[in-house]
This record gives C-alpha cells, sequence and structure tokens, in this order.
C-alpha cells in the first residue's frame, strides 16, 4: 500500500474551523458556565477551531483578548457573568480592538441585551441551548 | 399563590428539557403545599426579588441529577463533581431565563439570582407564609419537581 495520495477521496472537505491556507481560526471563549465552556469548546474543536483561551467572566476575558491579541480571531461571550457582564466586556474590547469579532451567547429571554449588545457592535449572537449546527453557522457567518 | 406564576416554569422546562434530553417528557399532576416539603437529593435555587418575590427549585434526586448531566455532557458522569453542578446549574439557568421573559410580558418585574444547588440527604424547606406550588416533570432520567413559591410583594 502506498501513501493515501494515490488514492484520491471525493468526500474530503476542509474542515470549517480552518481558513484558505489551512491554518485553524482562533477562539477565545468567556463564559462562567464550566460547562458552558466545555460544550462550546467541544463543538468547535470538532470542526477544527483552536480554542486559544478560555475566561470565566467578562474582566478577564478582557485581559485574555488584549494578552492573546492579534493572535486571536474571534471571542464568544456570555452575557450574564461575575465582576463584568459581557455587554461591557464587548464594549471594552472593542475600544481595544475596533475589528474584535465578538459573538454573544445567551439564555432565551435576553433579547434585549442581545440587541444591545448587536447595536455596540457585536457580529452575532447564539442562544442557548447550544445546537452544534447553530452555532457552527452564525460562528462562521460572523468570522468570513 | 396564584398559578399564573408557576406556569411560565412549566413551559420553559417543557421547552427547554426538550431541546437538551429528548422528547420524551410528561407532566405530573400540579399540587399545593403549605407546610415543610422534603426536598430530593438535588435542588436547583433561584430567588427573585421585584413586585413579585419569593423562589423557584429544581428538585430531582441524585441518580436523575447524575443521568441529566451525563445526557447533557454525552458522557458518563459517576459523582456531581464541578462539571456536573455546572451542568444542572446551566439547565436551571435556561429554563428561568426563558420563564422570566413570559412573566415579564404579562406584567410582573423581577430580578433573579444565579442558580445556587443543594445537595444532601433528608433536605427540606419551609417558606414562611407563601404556599408552594409543585409541578413534577418526568423525563426518561427520573422525575424533576418544579416548586415555587413565590408572592406579590406588599
Amino acid at each position: 500500500m502506498k501513501t493515501k495520495t494515490d488514492f484520491p477521496s471525493i468526500n474530503e472537505r476542509k474542515p470549517d474551523g480552518q481558513g484558505d491556507g489551512g491554518q485553524a481560526y482562533k477562539v477565545l471563549v468567556v463564559d462562567d458556565s464550566m460547562f458552558v465552556k466545555k460544550q462550546i469548546s467541544q463543538i468547535l474543536t470538532s470542526e477544527g477551531f483552536e480554542v486559544v483561551g478560555t475566561a470565566g467572566d467578562g474582566l478577564e476575558g478582557l485581559e485574555k483578548y488584549k494578552e492573546l491579541y492579534p493572535d486571536v480571531d474571534f471571542v464568544t461571550m456570555d452575557i450574564t457573568m461575575p465582576k463584568m457582564d459581557g455587554i461591557s466586556s464587548l464594549e471594552k474590547i472593542l475600544e481595544f480592538d475596533k475589528e474584535a469579532k465578538v459573538i454573544m451567547v445567551s439564555a432565551l429571554g435576553k433579547q434585549d441585551l442581545v440587541k444591545k449588545a448587536l447595536m455596540m457592535g457585536a457580529k452575532n449572537y447564539i442562544v442557548k441551548p447550544l445546537d452544534r449546527v447553530k452555532v457552527l453557522e452564525r460562528v462562521l457567518q460572523s468570522i468570513k | 399563590m396564584r398559578v399564573e406564576y408557576i406556569n411560565p416554569f412549566v413551559e420553559a422546562a417543557f421547552d427547554i428539557l426538550k431541546e437538551v434530553l429528548g422528547n420524551d417528557i410528561q407532566r405530573g399532576e400540579l399540587y399545593l403545599k403549605s407546610t415543610s416539603q422534603a426536598v430530593q437529593g438535588v435542588a436547583a435555587f433561584v430567588g427573585l426579588a421585584g413586585n413579585v418575590e419569593g423562589r423557584v427549585l429544581f428538585d430531582m434526586s441524585m441518580e436523575t441529577a447524575l443521568a441529566i448531566a451525563s445526557e447533557m455532557n454525552g458522557e458518563t458522569l459517576t459523582e456531581l463533581d464541578d462539571l456536573g453542578k455546572a451542568t444542572i446549574t446551566e439547565l436551571a439557568n435556561m429554563i428561568t431565563a426563558q420563564a422570566v421573559t413570559k412573566l415579564h410580558d404579562l406584567g410582573f418585574t423581577f430580578d433573579l439570582t444565579p442558580p445556587a444547588i443543594f445537595t444532601g440527604e433528608n433536605m427540606e424547606i419551609t417558606d414562611n407564609e407563601v404556599e408552594a406550588l409543585i409541578v413534577p416533570v418526568i423525563v426518561k432520567q427520573g422525575k424533576i419537581e418544579i416548586n415555587v413559591a413565590v408572592r406579590e410583594r406588599t
């Protein structure tokens, strides 16, 4: 048996989490719930994204973003968190980097806050419970 | 206690549980209690304060909590560790967030505390001067009791 290049596959597809050059998109996951952090990370890494950092509140999220910058392509940001909420963190991240791509993650019932975040410059939003297909769809819309 | 307070929690619980656990959900008979009630092994507690005040409890056995947390994580949890507790907390969060929207639409305004998780045996809860309405919800992992004790602030 030779290398697999001898058998071109018609099904091969680049994972959605990788850019045209094959490099993984880098994400910072900000959420105070260990469960949600794990869920988002699993969904994204399964599609080839690279989770380069996680944070448990908005302040830590802001600090991690500054630390990682410019090696971070987008952020998933919970809204309700201790110390600094997701809206304030979004605002500060955009002050630091007006090109930042931040995707809000919210439970149903926070429509007003989601609207506010979108008006302030968040790229998109995801509603919990998280659905794999929807998460990937929203993320890809936001980074392309 | 007015039944309007509990319905949004039951509806929200149905929606969220259906989405995270699958379709097999049944509703048990609603009942009212004005004295102390036994709490099963795991309870997620959310406080409400505003023009209505009180608390909501999502109450289940340890086995049920483990089975639900395992299902939501896609892996078998054998003890309710930090991840398991975070999972049940998140479940309570999603349900209350959705219920609150419905209650706000009905004109009730209040804030919520973040969910706290109680675990243990032989626990009971007593609500002074507020009756609790309880709706059991049966999923394939077991029974969750949605226990709401809320009153209008005077």
